[in-house]
C-alpha cells in the first residue's frame, strides 16, 4: 500500500520523506472520500452534488458532513435522494458569507470530497409507515430530507409545505405526486399558495394524529412550533432539524 | 529523564492522560510536579470552553521560553480543533491525536529523544502483544497529507479510526488513584448538538469492546478499586455504532453488575454523560438490580424549554426528559439526580430561561454544573450570533445556582440522623478531618485520629447539613475485617 498525497504533476503520489523535524501526525489522519460523479445546477445558488454510494447505506432523513480534502472546514448537509439508488445526492445552497457551499459549489465531476457519515435521527419509525399520516414542513433546502423520503418510501401517506421566496426556488417540485406538494410562496404568486407556511397552516390546520416533521431555518421552525401548540398540537409528535 | 503532563478538562481526558502518562513512563521518563525540571512537558487540551484552550496559549508560550535553557520537548493531544490544531502545530514539538498515542515513542525517537525505546529495545504499552497484521493501512481511504509534514524519512502506518482508537484502549493506565478509576467504554458523538464540538475534535462514535471493559473491571475490582466510572461522550450510545454486533449500555452494566456479584466486593460502578435521547428504563431497571451498581444518575437537560432545545439539536423534548426523571423516581428511588445546564444559548428568551428556572424547580436535582453559554469554533452554533450578554448570563447563571443550593440543601438537611455507607476520599481542608462521597456522590466531611482512610468505607451519621456538602460522626470503618470506630 502506498501512502499517498497531492503534487503538482501527479493528482497523488507517493509520500517523500521531509527532514522536518516537528509534524502532526493528525495531518496525516484518514479521511474518507467521494468522488463527485455529477454536478447539477437548479437555481443560481442552488445545486446538488452527487456522488458514488460505495456500498454506503443510509436511511432517509440522515445526514452526511463534507469538505475539501485538507479543509479544516466541514458541513453536515442532509441527503437527498432515496436510499434505492446507487448515488448519493445532496442538495446545497451557496452561500454569501459560506467557507464551504461557496467552494462546493466550484468543483467538478471527477473531484474528490471528504465526508462523513451517515448520522442523524430525524428519520421515520419504519414500523409504523403505512398506518402513519405524515406532515413535512420545509424552508428552501431544508425540503432535501423529505425528498429522501419520498423516494424511499413509495406507501408512504405525506404531504409536503415547502416554504420559499419565489416559485423558482421550488427544487424539482414534479418529483412529488401534485396532491402531496404545495409550494408556499412568500413573494410572488406562483406558488400553489401565496404566503409562508404558517399562513397556510393557520388556514387549513393540522389532524392530530399527523406526526409533523420540520426542517429549515430556526425562525421558521419556530414559528411553526409555537402555532401547533398553542393549537392544542401534541409537542411528542413533532420532530425538528434545523439547518443551520 | 522527567516528564510532566497538564490535563484540561472533563473526566475523559483525565483517563486519557493516565494511558498518556503510562506510555511515556515505560519510555523511561518519571514524573515531576515541577514543569521546571521536566524534559518532556505535554499538555491533554479541552476544547469545550474558549478559556480551557486559552490555558494552553499561555502554557505554551511559557515552555517556549524556557526553550533557550535547557532541552525541552513539548507536546499536544486530546480534544483540538482543527483550526487550533494548525496553529498548536508551530508552537508545540509535537500534535497529535489521542488515538495515535501509539506512536509517541516513535515520534519522540525521530525527533531524536534518547529513551530505552530509541536504543532498540522493545517496550510493552498494551495488555495484549500487537498484532503486526493489524498495522496495515486501510486500503478504504485515502491518506492527504496537506503538503506538510510527516515524521521525518518515513511515510506512516495509518489504521482505520476504529483500530486506532482500540489501540489506545489497550494501553495500560497508570491510574492516578489506588482506589477511584476511569474505565472509557466509548469515544466520540454523531449527535452533533448544535453548541458542542466533540463531532469534530474526537470523531464518531465508537464503542470499546465490551470483553476489554469487563476485563479492566475485574481487574480493578480484584485490585480493591471502591469506585470506577465508565467514561464516554455518550456512555448510553455503547454498543449501536457495532450495529447488532456488541451488547448494549445495558447489558454493559448487567455483565459488570454481575461481577459485583461474583466478587462480593463492595464498589460503585457510575458513568458519565449518557444522552437523554437514547437513555432507555432497561438501563434504571439494570442498576437497581445490582448493589454495585451506583444509585446515582447524571444526566444532562442543558436547557428546560423544548425551543431551546430544538435549536441545540438535542433530539429531545422536555416531555422525553421528564419520563426519564420519573423512571429513575420509579426504578432507583434512592438515586441522587445530578444534570447540565447551559444558559445564555444563543436567542434564549427570558421566557426560555423561565422554563428552565421552573424544570429545575420540578426535578430537584441534587447538583447541577452551570455553564454560560460561550460559542466554540468548529460547533454550528459559532456561526450564531451570541447575543445574549455576558450581564444576562451571568444573572440567569447565579438565578440557578442560588435555586440549585436551595434544593441541595434541603436534601442534605434530609440526611440528618441517617447513617450513610461513605468512601473516603481523602483528607479535608479542616484539621483531623476527612472528606468522603456517599454512593449517591454527597460530600460527607467527618472527624477522625485515624491517619490511613483514604480509598476506605465507613459509615458516618449525619449531623449537619451545608448547601453542597454534609458533616456527620464517624461511626464505622470497613477494611479486611470490620471496625468499630
Amino acid at each position: 500500500m502506498k501512502q499517498l498525497h497531492k503534487n503538482k504533476k501527479s493528482k497523488y503520489s507517493i509520500l517523500k520523506a521531509t527532514d522536518k523535524l516537528n509534524f502532526d501526525i493528525s495531518t496525516l489522519k484518514t479521511e474518507k472520500i467521494f468522488q463527485v460523479t455529477k454536478i447539477k445546477n437548479l437555481t443560481g445558488s442552488a445545486y446538488i452534488l452527487q456522488f458514488k454510494r460505495n456500498g454506503i447505506e443510509f436511511v432517509a432523513g440522515q445526514h452526511i458532513t463534507l469538505g475539501l480534502p485538507g479543509d479544516n472546514q466541514i458541513r453536515e448537509y442532509s441527503i437527498y435522494s432515496p436510499t434505492g439508488i446507487p448515488f448519493f445526492e445532496v442538495l446545497i445552497k451557496e452561500v454569501d458569507e459560506g467557507l464551504v457551499s461557496r467552494k462546493l459549489h466550484r468543483v467538478k465531476a471527477g473531484d474528490i470530497l471528504k465526508f462523513d457519515g451517515p448520522f442523524g435521527f430525524f428519520t421515520l419509525d419504519e414500523n409504523s409507515l403505512k398506518k402513519q399520516k405524515y406532515l413535512f414542513i420545509a424552508t428552501g433546502t431544508g425540503i432535501a430530507p423529505f425528498h429522501s423520503m419520498a423516494g424511499s418510501y413509495p406507501e408512504l401517506d405525506y404531504k409536503i409545505l415547502h416554504g420559499v421566496r419565489y416559485a423558482s426556488e421550488a427544487y424539482e417540485k414534479n418529483y412529488y405526486p401534485k396532491d402531496r406538494y404545495v409550494l408556499c410562496t412568500s413573494r410572488d404568486t406562483k406558488g400553489d399558495f401565496q404566503g409562508r407556511v404558517t399562513d397556510y397552516l393557520s388556514f387549513h390546520g393540522v389532524d392530530s394524529d399527523t406526526l409533523v416533521y420540520l426542517c429549515g431555518n430556526c425562525d421558521m421552525i419556530y414559528e411553526v412550533y409555537d402555532l401547533l401548540i398553542s393549537g392544542g398540537f401534541n409537542a411528542d409528535h413533532i420532530k425538528t432539524e434545523v439547518y443551520f | 529523564m522527567k516528564y510532566h503532563l497538564v490535563t484540561l478538562g472533563c473526566q475523559m481526558n483525565k483517563s486519557d492522560g493516565e494511558r498518556i502518562a503510562s506510555v511515556i513512563e515505560a519510555m523511561g521518563y518519571s514524573w515531576t510536579d515541577s514543569e521546571e525540571n521536566a524534559e518532556l512537558l505535554g499538555i491533554v487540551a479541552c476544547s469545550v470552553r474558549q478559556k480551557a484552550i486559552d490555558r494552553v496559549y499561555t502554557r505554551i508560550n511559557k515552555w517556549n521560553s524556557w526553550k533557550n535553557k535547557k532541552n525541552l520537548v513539548t507536546f499536544v493531544t486530546g480534544c483540538v480543533l482543527p483550526d487550533d490544531r494548525d496553529k498548536f502545530l508551530k508552537l508545540f514539538d509535537l500534535v497529535f491525536q489521542i488515538s495515535e498515542l501509539h506512536l509517541l515513542p516513535e515520534m519522540l525517537r525521530t525527533y531524536g529523544v534518547v529513551t530505552p525505546f530509541s536504543l532498540g529495545k522493545e517496550i510493552n504499552i498494551h495488555d495484549k502483544p500487537e498484532n503486526p497484521a493489524e498495522l496495515q493501512p486501510d486500503f478504504q481511504t485515502l491518506v492527504f497529507d496537506r503538503g506538510k509534514k510527516t515524521i521525518a524519512g518515513q511515510p506512516v502506518q495509518m489504521k482505520k479510526p476504529e483500530k486506532r482508537i482500540t489501540d489506545f484502549w489497550n494501553v495500560k493506565p497508570a491510574y492516578q488513584s489506588a482506589f477511584e478509576a476511569y474505565v472509557p467504554i466509548q469515544n466520540g458523538c454523531d449527535k452533533f448538538c448544535t453548541f458542542c464540538a466533540v463531532p469534530y475534535t474526537r470523531g464518531r462514535e465508537i464503542s470499546r469492546p465490551s470483553r476489554e471493559i469487563i476485563d479492566e473491571v475485574k481487574s480493578l475490582v480484584s485490585k480493591n478499586y471502591k469506585s470506577v466510572t465508565l467514561l464516554g461522550q455518550n456512555v448510553n450510545s455503547y454498543g449501536k455504532d457495532k450495529k447488532g454486533d456488541e451488547i448494549s449500555f445495558a447489558s454493559l452494566l448487567e455483565e459488570i453488575g454481575k461481577i459485583g456479584e461474583e466478587t462480593e466486593k463492595e464498589f460503585w460502578v457510575y458513568f458519565t454523560s449518557p444522552h437523554p435521547r437514547d437513555m432507555s428504563d432497561e438501563v434504571f431497571q439494570v442498576i437497581s438490580k445490582y448493589k454495585c451498581l451506583a444509585k446515582q444518575i447524571h444526566i444532562p437537560m442543558q436547557s428546560g424549554d423544548d425551543k431551546v432545545l430544538i435549536r441545540m439539536n438535542r433530539n429531545h423534548n422536555m416531555n422525553d426528559y421528564r419520563r426519564i426523571i420519573e423512571s429513575i423516581k420509579k426504578y432507583l428511588p434512592s438515586a441522587t439526580v445530578f444534570t447540565d445546564i447551559i444558559v445564555g444559548f444563543t436567542g434564549e428568551t427570558d421566557e426560555q430561561f423561565e422554563n428552565t428556572r421552573k424544570a429545575l424547580e420540578e426535578f430537584r436535582f441534587n447538583m447541577a454544573y452551570i455553564a454560560r453559554y460561550s460559542p466554540r469554533p468548529g460547533a454550528a452554533s459559532s456561526r450564531w450570533d451570541d447575543d445574549i450578554s455576558h450581564t444576562v448570563k451571568s444573572n440567569r447563571l447565579h438565578n440557578l445556582s442560588a435555586l440549585l443550593q436551595q434544593h441541595s440543601l434541603l436534601h442534605n438537611r434530609s440526611m440528618i440522623g441517617n447513617t450513610y455507607k461513605v468512601l473516603v476520599t481523602g483528607r479535608d481542608r479542616k484539621d483531623e478531618f476527612w472528606t468522603g462521597l456517599t454512593e449517591g456522590r454527597i460530600i460527607v466531611r467527618f472527624a477522625s485520629e485515624k491517619n490511613n482512610l483514604a480509598g476506605s468505607f465507613v459509615d458516618v451519621t449525619i449531623t449537619s447539613a451545608a448547601e453542597f456538602s454534609t458533616e456527620g460522626k464517624l461511626v464505622k470503618i470497613y477494611s479486611e475485617e470490620l471496625t468499630e470506630a
